[in-house]
């Protein structure tokens, strides 16, 4: 899937990945795709959450094992 | 306006500490007003440099737990509060019992606000979530 940035939040327990999703995404434009990597089992159904309260729009959503993937467009 | 999420924090344990910046921070981080307000023992979880321990005689197990969080990459008490900061958490502290534990405004963390019962009711009253930890 095609993307702009990537945020890696592998090794990070709930809620960092989140807090951190919450900081990169003021650095970046509306429409521009983030790439989330993280490993916390929380961040299968904290991400989709965040998505749905914030209004960003997920693109995308992948398990690789204990990986996942999400694709994020900024609103 | 943005959802509104508050807490009641009575109790100093450890536990009870990491708790509402766990929740608040997520909830800051999740585009929500956060407001939280210490009463009672949790009062002390205000005071500058305060390292909490867990409730009871599993107080001497604190380190433990700590040093666990650590290899876990979980951030510890004061770097939560740091981030709640910058995340624009409000913190309160009650009025009523500073005095009651003879604690002072400026023995509390910067930022924090000196409020009484009435006040945060009526920030809780146009709350979407609530949540009592004690």
């Amino acid at each position: 899937m095609e993307k702009d940035v990537t945020l890696d939040a592998r090794g990070l327990m709930c809620p960092m990945p989140i807090v951190q999703l919450a900081k990169k995404v003021k650095e970046l434009k509306s429409g521009q795709v983030l790439e989330l990597l993280a490993d916390d089992v929380g961040a299968r159904d904290d991400v989709p959450a965040w998505c749905n309260r914030t209004g960003h729009a997920m693109v995308g959503q992948e398990e690789e094992g204990k990986l996942f993937r999400f694709y994020i467009r900024i609103k | 306006m943005a959802d509104r999420f508050c807490m009641v924090v009575s109790e100093g344990s450890f536990d009870k500490a990491m708790m509402p910046l766990i929740m608040g921070n997520t909830a800051a981080s999740m585009g929500m007003e956060v407001h939280v307000f210490y009463t009672f023992f949790g009062l002390k979880l205000l005071k500058k440099g305060i390292r909490p321990k867990l409730p009871g005689m599993w107080r001497f197990f604190t380190g433990m737990m700590v040093k666990k969080m650590m290899k876990l990459n979980v951030p510890n008490y004061e770097e939560m509060l740091k981030q709640a900061k910058e995340l624009g958490v409000n913190f309160y502290a009650c009025s009523t019992s500073m005095s009651l534990l003879g604690v002072k405004q400026s023995d509390l963390i910067e930022g924090t606000k000196v409020l009484g019962a009435s006040k945060f009711l009526d920030l809780a009253a146009d709350s979407k979530v609530t949540l009592f930890i004690g």
